[in-house]
């Protein structure tokens, strides 16, 4: 919120009329406290009053002048209300900000109660029962987001990829960031053969991982970050799920850090989810660990560059090695 | 009694430091200072242990006429031309030493960095 700086009075007054188109009734804001950012995104806590009662919401943007690096804030509030709409745990989407509301590209969602960082939620004995229930929760949500259909968001323009489409493009990046990783090479030459041309697509999140969940004293409360959900294979988001790097060191539970993949694989087939291939899904799993450790030498790149320049980024790209590793170990073992 | 600083003498101290000053620090700071503490934990190591030969010297016997420091690149221009292939007799291992090498410089204590090397 640019205005934000200059007048925060103002920047609260034109979200309380946002708001009021939302719902009925008279709404005040009280306070927006940033939470994180980066140069297209911010997220900020808003503190509302409606009706007398206090209503904790989530703003997400991408501030006036900016915009964003992949999918546009109102595109990423459809797709949650949809997925909402089919079931899947998601913060409901209360109101889409417009270009005459002058506050940036953007929406507001509920605030949902609950823990985002895995580690703990994976490792703390108070989430034990949450951790029980999350594999359920999830081979469900999964289900039915896989169930929407292409269709049902043909005009949300999303990007459609292949399993081997998604492959080629990670091999554009690779080449892009001057990668000389052989582990890397031989896992490109080996899912060139593994992963079909086409197969049943469907809606995916696209970013479905431990990382992107806010779990409640339950289980799942809502699945965040829709910003990569697209038009490709639901092997996909199951593969990424499992990803030994969203295990976050919880590594003898390969989906997520909480669940075994058979059991997971069933509850996904009984929630109404395509038969999992088994091999296949082992394959998405290696292309998961190419997926990150191409991601990690794109941080490094925009450190290098000095488009994104921090400690942070320069670290992260030294994590290309784990994902080596990996791929070495389901290269040697057919499955890590 | 030796006096001569080194590099990693040099790196070493500045992460004592930083990890001193981390106490200091709230919020995103501490949290930079930290990924910085770490990031110069892993130049030390680099330094001390230099994976990069360790990696160019395993691929040696794969590639003995090809200078070390055109290794990498050899081997992957290799796989990608489809003459090597997880069946050629020795890579996989080759890539390993390597890749283990520079795992316990970025990351000694990474789970999959303890399997290969029980494996």
């Amino acid at each position: 919120m640019e205005q934000d700086r200059t007048d925060p009075g103002a920047a609260r007054a034109r979200l309380a009329r946002v708001l009021e188109r939302a719902v009925p009734g008279h709404v005040d804001v009280e306070a927006v406290i940033p939470l994180s950012g980066g140069a297209s995104s911010l997220t900020y806590a808003v503190d509302a009053i409606r009706e007398g009662q206090a209503w904790r919401l989530i703003l997400q943007i991408t501030p006036p002048g900016q915009t964003a690096d992949g999918m546009s804030r109102a595109v990423q509030a459809a797709l949650q209300t949809r997925a909402g709409n089919a079931g899947v745990r998601v913060a409901e989407v209360v109101a889409v900000l417009t270009p005459q509301d002058g506050l940036g590209e953007g929406f507001v969602m509920v605030f949902v109660e609950g823990e985002t960082l895995a580690p703990r939620w994976l490792r703390d004995d108070a989430y034990a029962e949450a951790r029980a229930a999350m594999l359920a929760d999830c081979a469900e949500s999964l289900a039915r987001i896989h169930a929407i259909g292409a269709e049902a968001v043909a005009d949300l323009r999303l990007p459609v990829l292949t399993p081997q489409a998604q492959l080629r493009a990670l091999r554009e990046t690779y080449d892009r960031c001057e990668g000389a990783v052989p582990v890397f090479e031989l896992a490109f030459a080996v899912l060139a053969d593994r992963l079909p041309e086409d197969g049943d697509l469907a809606l995916i999140h696209g970013d479905f991982r431990s990382g992107n969940f806010i779990v409640g004293d339950t289980g799942l409360a809502a699945v965040v970050d829709w910003e990569l959900a697209h038009v490709g294979h639901p092997l996909l988001d199951i593969g990424w799920l499992s990803t030994n790097t969203w295990r976050f060191g919880q590594t003898q539970m390969p989906v997520g850090g909480f669940a075994e993949r058979e059991a997971f694989y069933a509850a996904y087939e009984a929630a109404g989810g395509r038969p999992v291939d088994r091999d296949l899904a082992l394959a998405f799993e290696m292309l998961g660990s190419l997926r990150w450790g191409v991601m990690c030498m794109q941080m490094g790149a925009a450190h290098l560059s000095g488009e994104v320049a921090s400690v942070e980024r320069a670290a992260i790209a030294r994590r290309v090695s784990e994902t080596e590793a990996d791929i070495l170990f389901m290269l040697k073992n057919g499955a890590l | 009694m030796r006096s001569r600083i080194e590099a990693v003498d040099l790196v070493e101290a500045a992460a004592a430091f930083l990890k001193e000053a981390e106490g200091e620090l709230s919020g995103r700071m501490a949290f930079h200072a930290k990924v910085a503490t770490n990031a110069l934990a892993i130049a030390a190591r680099e330094l001390r242990e230099r994976p990069g030969a360790v990696e160019a010297e395993a691929l040696g016997a794969l590639l003995p006429d090809v200078p070390l420091d055109e290794r990498l690149a050899a081997a992957c221009a290799r796989i990608r031309s489809g003459a090597w292939t997880l069946e050629t007799p020795g890579l996989l291992d080759a890539l390993e030493a390597g890749v283990t090498a520079r795992l316990a410089v970025d990351n000694p204590r990474f789970s999959t960095l303890q399997r290969l090397r029980g494996a």
